[in-house]
């Protein structure tokens, strides 16, 4: 009965994991070796080699003698672990090899249903943030690109596809709420994520790993990032909405790097500039999820990658109703009815009780013509005919064709032919 | 003092005359629950609540859409303007019923296009000359326009913007703290309106 | 351009889309020689192995707490734990108090008398008194 001390009752499962998975650590490691091999040539302007050119808007000169400095630095290409003796100091991260060991790591594992095709060395692998563990090859930022690609092409196409009217500032936002730092550090923590004290080699790798003090990737590249970028935030342009959507180089609508703060020299080796971030934990938890769909989508594929996506992220509830601001709904909605060549709206009075009392209750519907638009009520008549006119443009806005086909299911091998979707003109100028 | 015990008992004698009537109290969740457990309002049955709802709006679907090809019949005698059956005014639906009319002082100004160039180069000297005196209101009664034309047209000089700047300040001075508070709040409530969390 | 964009975050819901089991870890604590670990000791020596192997997502730890009543604390992903002192219990008693642990949110017990709790809108709308013909009283 005394041997049982302390000890996790999860070996016989991890075991049988290890079989399913490719047991030298070369093989093991061969697939995440590819990702980062695979990532630069499709995108040259950022490599992900170097810790900072995600925050960093280059261009295709600097990037490329990062990774070859790199390779040289720890490990040979193989990935076999160096001799105890030519090692110089503990590791920054706990080795792949103690993953298969760790209980944590195997309920986590569990706990996400993820596909046996994923060995518990990549989940591990996942959950080394680049702030704790500087080396491509032992930290998430590869495989939290590919996430976070996944992740904002099935957000984006399905919030296009099903919200086709929707406005550009809403549309940034609502990416934000499925796919952005804070809705996926709530969802590492639904995933019951813990995070070590401290990062090193001795941690349990069933545990987060970061660092607030240490620099990190900042996930926010989206596709092709324009040359002018860097200029136009030198002269301070490019702030309007327009702006953003020309300018901005992640899917929110945000120039990360003008938000950058004040860069400063640190000591690490591989990393010369740093920029700390406002939230640090958050942004390790976010690069964790977005790693995790990247190791879906590349041991499991592209279909699995998207019903993961589906299951855990696009299935969140999230009212869109709830995020328009309106500056000047009523001249906005007029601009409408011109636009679409519907007759002026007109508010009129439908119901009213309390006039001459401290509390009236006016109901005010919108009409074009004999079609009533919207309808609100206020406690006066002025804010009942905005807030009617404001119900008007969001039913405009939110339009919806229903659960139509997205883009994605056309990969699919015995899929229908594509149908396009309904596209529209463009928002109200007013 | 000795009232106490002699109140217990006349409530006491009470209760037991009210249990033998067969009143049930409602002492219980489950009774009070029953007991409130009305039947719905008929106006709930007819009001189209889906058709109140933000996100349905059938004048707002594409043409590409199928509910539009559903809808088709209403929207055509809607467009056109037509008077509705007598079948369809005993029909619930929503869009057949009469909408409410507008009072006279509401009807949508008709733009006239009235005043001529040179009127309004004498609506600006006018305006230049004395300000105070030729306010927009005035000029727009003389002219017969709108205030928003008048102000499109004049703009007031330098000093005169001053002064009306000074002589409103010097009212708000004279506010107390109730009024400062209402004004305040009335800017809040516009902010929470026009992020419809009002 | 007049609308600007407010910044929501969306809402998970447990069992909508993806389910996760609540309860991440259970710890099993036992005495070897005090009689009122023996039903734990039997527990752990012939229940346990299967009731792990049977949920893979939680981490069992198992440690000895020398003249202690056995104990079983659950973790949840709530960061709340829940512990049941099981001292002279028999190990199928065992196994349904590790099966309770299991199964319970981590959440506070709390009286449910609502049918349906739901975030989502009413789909009928609320009534109103401003709508319909009314009705004469």
């Amino acid at each position: 009965m005394s041997n049982y001390t302390m000890k996790r009752l999860r070996l016989d499962r991890v075991a049988s994991q290890l079989l399913a998975a490719p047991t030298s650590p070369a093989a093991r490691l061969s697939r995440p070796s590819r990702i980062s091999r695979s990532i630069p040539q499709t995108c040259r302007h950022s490599s992900l080699y170097n810790t900072q050119p995600c925050q960093r808007r280059h261009q295709s000169t600097a990037a490329p003698q990062a990774p070859r400095e790199e390779e040289l630095v720890l490990e040979p290409e193989d990935g076999e672990p160096i001799p105890e003796t030519l090692r110089s100091g503990p590791l920054p991260s706990p080795h792949p090899s103690r993953a298969a060991s760790s209980a944590k790591l195997a309920a986590l594992h569990a706990r996400l249903s993820l596909s046996s095709k994923i060995p518990v060395e990549t989940l591990a692998r996942a959950l080394v943030d680049p702030s704790a563990d500087a080396h491509p090859k032992y930290n998430n930022a590869n495989l939290a690109y590919v996430g976070s690609t996944v992740l904002h092409y099935h957000a984006s196409e399905t919030l296009i596809a099903r919200y086709p009217r929707l406005p550009m500032a809403i549309l940034f936002t609502a990416m934000k709420g499925y796919a952005g730092n804070p809705a996926l550090h709530q969802v590492a923590r639904a995933w019951g994520v813990e995070s070590a004290a401290a990062p090193g080699e001795e941690v349990d790798p069933g545990l987060l790993q970061f660092d607030p003090m240490k620099p990190t990737v900042v996930m926010n590249k989206w596709g092709y990032v324009r040359a002018e970028t860097i200029e136009s935030q030198k002269f301070k342009s490019g702030k309007g909405l327009s702006g953003r959507v020309m300018y901005s180089s992640n899917p929110f609508g945000e120039s990360s790097a003008a938000k950058a703060l004040p860069n400063f020299e640190v000591d690490d080796g591989r990393n010369t500039k740093t920029m700390l971030l406002q939230n640090a934990p958050a942004n390790a938890h976010a690069n964790f999820v977005r790693a995790v769909i990247g190791a879906v989508h590349m041991h499991c594929g592209r279909d699995a990658a998207k019903s993961f996506v589906k299951s855990h992220f696009l299935s969140r509830t999230f009212d869109l109703s709830k995020l328009f601001e309106f500056d000047l709904p009523t001249r906005e909605l007029a601009r409408l009815c011109a636009r679409e060549n519907f007759e002026a709206p007109v508010a009129r009075l439908e119901s009213e009780t309390g006039r001459l009392s401290r509390t009236p209750v006016f109901v005010v519907g919108i009409y074009s013509g004999r079609d009533k638009l919207g309808e609100a009520p206020g406690p006066d008549l002025d804010s009942a005919r905005v807030a009617a006119s404001i119900n008007a443009l969001k039913a405009w806005y939110l339009y919806s064709p229903g659960q139509v086909s997205v883009p994605s299911d056309t990969f699919a091998e015995d899929a229908a032919p594509w149908k396009p979707a309904y596209v529209d003109i463009g928002e109200i100028i007013s | 003092m000795e009232a106490r015990p002699v109140l217990r008992q006349l409530t006491t004698l009470f209760n037991s005359c009210s249990r033998t009537g067969q009143t049930r109290l409602q002492s219980s969740t489950r009774r009070t629950k029953k007991a409130l457990k009305l039947p719905p309002h008929p106006s709930f049955l007819v009001s189209g609540a889906e058709a109140d709802h933000i996100t349905y709006n059938p004048r707002f679907l594409p043409p590409s859409d199928p509910r539009r090809q559903a809808q088709l019949s209403s929207l055509l005698r809607s467009s056109t303007g037509l008077a509705p059956t007598a079948a369809a005014t005993n029909s619930t639906t929503t869009t057949d019923r009469e909408i409410p009319a507008l009072e006279e002082k509401h009807q949508v100004p008709v733009p006239k296009f009235n005043v001529t160039r040179e009127q309004v180069a004498e609506m600006r000297a006018l305006r230049a000359a004395d300000p105070t005196k030729w306010s927009v209101v005035r000029l727009a009664e003389k002219f017969e326009c709108s205030k928003l034309f008048v102000m499109i047209c004049c703009k007031a000089s330098a000093e005169h913007q001053v002064r009306e700047r000074e002589r409103k300040e010097a009212i708000k001075a004279r506010w107390g703290p109730i009024r400062s508070q209402a004004r305040e709040d009335r800017k809040k409530r516009r902010t929470l309106l026009l992020r419809g969390e009002l | 351009m007049t609308i600007r964009a407010l910044e929501k975050i969306s809402v998970g819901q447990n069992g909508i889309g993806s389910f996760i089991l609540q309860c991440k870890r259970l710890d099993i604590h036992y005495c070897d020689h005090s009689g009122s670990s023996r039903g734990m000791n039997a527990f752990i020596k012939t229940h346990l192995s299967k009731f792990a192997q049977k949920n893979p997502a939680i981490e069992f730890a198992v440690s000895p707490r020398p003249r202690k009543h056995p104990v079983m604390i659950g973790h949840y992903i709530n960061g709340r734990q829940k512990s049941i002192c099981v001292a002279n219990m028999e190990p199928s008693q065992i196994l349904k108090k590790a099966e309770l642990l299991r199964d319970a949110s981590g959440d506070k017990v709390k009286r449910v008398n609502k049918p349906v709790t739901s975030i989502n809108e009413s789909v009928r709308g609320i009534w109103s008194p401003y709508h319909g013909n009314g009705m004469a009283v």
